[in-house]
């Protein structure tokens, strides 16, 4: 009979602490700084899909959440609500907008991130937002609002190569009390999209079926697992 | 930060809902308890009808397991705030640059503390918008009434205006100043309409001493409050009250402005900020270092700012970078050090301006074709323009003098090396090659 996990792994919550930082420990260190109140400004975060952005701008809500008010919106999921989406957002201490790519070029929403923008700069409030590419790459419509970011502080996050990628996830493993054999990550990275949202959901599955099965990551088990993993 | 049943109650969401709808949803709210009722203040609707729509029974439940047996608080949610507004109800007037108070309503924002004279680094590019902006602050009012100076992004209007704002202030401490963004003029007006507050509207904005108000391409079609800023802008200049207004290109240019309010800007003095030119972005990059307490060598200085010429705020942006990562390494500022901080934002810029994005943007503006300007024609309506997108890829481009010949169509290098000398001895001697110049660098770098 297989044992069903029922839901008892622990849930990887967006925390500072769980964010591996590999050569990203800077930007690691700075957001850790403006989330706890002692750097203010704005920080921009950009970097590939899989470095790690919404997790850190997440942990950064979570931290300055515990001292001040603050809240994380991110843009792509909610373009379709309207701009009055942000509205009152500027009353926060400290504002998340993840997803930024998906608003440049529209004027309505840049004007409403610019008023936002503002109204931070004017009250001291922090203001860290995410997007792929710097803010001198992108098409603005409103050029004083991405000029206004580029003075900002820019942290580029890197993606993490192959050793990398075992690293973090055998660090992640280990978090759940796992042990992740190098031979198991070199087929995972081999046979599988070699992304970290990718790697970090089949450790999700291998989790539940090592749970289940009570076995221990091995090769041949994860080749069964993952024989119809999509 | 909460306390109280509000407090437990958002612990436990945290633990049951998916992080990124707590944060985005849940965290946002502040609540008031007491009374036997709870009201949880949201910004705006959407807040309040996803926690009405997804949350008010949890809520209610959980605070019925916290409280066991007693009469469970009536829960409300709404659109609210528990601290001011930014630039809302609050400070009463104060002496220096506060927001003013006149008949009750608060006009702009305060005078940014960092921005005056003192920290103003003057170029060539600048000089005569500051000395301007000087008189304007010794004799508001009288000596160029409206002040209005334009420029690309990131050059300086705000830092400039503001710094009148204080010389105002410093010499007439009961002064009243308002900093307005001209968005934030058609946002107030726009409460005012819905709130039946116009006059306090009206009377806030005439009672001023001085109005600097920022970026007013921003007005461009929005008639209505054109329309209110026209009698606003009437009212001062008639009671000798100062104006300054700044905008990212001449008055006439604005496109969806009225003529008649493009006409007034002109009565008084019109000033254009251009890019820094190379000497001022490492006087730039090195004042600002210094206000840091950082040690910037010179010949940092130079590196960034021959690298980064687009605008003061990319170079402010750049020096940010640098320092940020000598503080976290702990490593000295070299030149070598700003190489590798910068990498990222370095091969972005050269991705951006490359030889023929130069040769086409060159061509566009003089009304050239690409083929000619490649070609062996020596006109001078050609030779020109072809002369001026040679001196840009040499000091826009990494490129190599005998690279930058090979692009033009195979010319030695010693063709390219005479024609950035042409340039740079025109632009000293002619007025309007200096300004195709400038307006060529600012589209290529903005």
């Amino acid at each position: 009979m297989q044992q069903l996990p029922l839901g008892v792994r622990l849930r990887d919550r967006a925390l500072f602490a769980s964010y591996f930082p590999g050569p990203n420990s800077e930007a690691l260190a700075h957001l850790e700084a403006v989330a706890g109140g002692t750097r203010a400004g704005t920080t921009w975060l950009c970097g590939a899909a899989g470095t790690g952005k919404t997790h850190l701008l997440q942990a950064a809500c979570a931290r300055a959440g515990e001292s001040a008010h603050a809240g994380y919106f991110p843009l792509g999921d909610n373009v379709r609500l309207g701009v009055a989406a942000l509205e009152g957002w500027e009353r926060l201490d400290c504002v998340c907008l993840d997803d930024l790519d998906a608003i440049v070029g529209r004027q309505d929403w840049e004007l409403q991130v610019f008023a936002l923008y503002r109204e931070a700069e004017e009250r001291g409030a922090r203001l860290v937002v995410a997007a792929t590419a710097p803010p001198a790459l992108l098409e603005w419509s409103v050029r004083d609002l991405g000029s206004r970011f580029a003075a900002g502080t820019i942290l580029q996050l890197c993606e993490l190569g192959e050793a990398g990628q075992e690293e973090a996830l055998r660090w992640r493993a280990r978090a759940r009390g796992l042990e992740l054999p190098h031979e198991t990550v070199r087929y995972l990275q081999r046979r599988f999209p070699r992304d970290m949202h990718t790697l970090y959901r089949l450790l999700d599955t291998l989790d539940d079926a090592a749970l289940a099965a009570q076995r221990r990551l091995t090769v041949p088990f994860i080749r069964s697992v993952l024989a119809d993993w999509r | 930060m909460q306390a109280g049943l509000w407090g437990h109650c958002l612990r436990a969401l945290e633990e049951e809902l998916p992080e990124q709808q707590f944060n985005t949803w849940v965290r946002p709210l502040q609540a008031v308890e007491g009374g036997g009722a709870l009201r949880l203040l949201a910004p705006n609707r959407f807040v309040v009808d996803w926690v009405n729509g997804h949350l008010l029974d949890r809520i209610g439940e959980l605070l019925r397991r916290d409280i066991d047996g007693v009469e469970p608080p009536i829960i409300t949610v709404e659109v609210g705030s528990r601290q001011p507004a930014a630039a809302g109800a609050g400070s009463p007037p104060a002496a220096t640059g506060r927001p003013r108070r006149a008949e009750g309503l608060v006009v702009g924002a305060r005078l940014n503390p960092d921005f005056t004279f003192d920290t103003f680094v003057e170029g060539k590019s600048n000089q005569l918008a500051k000395a301007a902006a000087l008189q304007v602050g010794e004799n508001p009012g009288r000596a160029y009434n409206p002040l209005f100076i334009y420029g690309g992004v990131g050059l300086g209007k705000t830092h400039l205006m503001h710094a009148i704002g204080h010389m105002i202030q410093a010499r007439n401490p009961d002064a009243r100043i308002a900093y307005v963004h001209s968005e934030r003029f058609v946002s107030d007006m726009v409460k005012a309409l819905q709130h039946n507050t116009m006059n306090e509207f009206k009377t806030a904005y005439r009672s001023l001493d001085a109005l600097l108000i920022d970026d007013i391409q921003f007005f461009a079609r929005k008639d209505r409050s054109q329309e209110e800023f026209f009698h606003t802008f009437n009212a001062l200049l008639e009671g000798q009250q100062q104006v300054i207004l700044t905008c990212d290109r001449y008055p006439k240019e604005v496109g969806g402005l009225e003529e008649r309010l493009t006409s007034r800007f002109g009565w008084g003095l019109t000033v254009a900020i251009e890019p820094p030119e190379l000497e001022t972005c490492v006087a730039i990059l090195m004042s600002k270092a210094q206000a840091t307490g950082v040690e910037f060598p010179e010949e940092v200085a130079f590196f960034v700012a021959r690298r980064i010429r687009s605008n003061v705020r990319e170079l402010e942006g750049a020096l940010r970078r640098i320092i940020a990562n000598a503080r976290f390494t702990g490593r000295a500022i070299s030149v070598e050090f700003a190489k590798e901080a910068l990498k990222d934002l370095l091969s972005l810029q050269a991705k951006l301006v490359t030889v023929e994005n130069i040769q086409k943007t060159v061509a566009d503006y003089y009304k050239v074709r690409m083929a000619d300007l490649l070609s062996k024609r020596r006109s001078r309506s050609i030779a020109r323009p072809r002369q001026v997108a040679m001196a840009l890829a040499k000091e826009l481009t990494s490129h190599s003098l005998p690279e930058i010949g090979d692009a033009f169509g195979g010319r030695d290098h010693t063709t390219v090396l005479h024609a950035c000398k042409r340039i740079k001895d025109l632009r000293d001697t002619e007025q309007r090659m200096q300004e195709d110049y400038s307006n060529l660098l600012r589209t290529l770098t903005g």
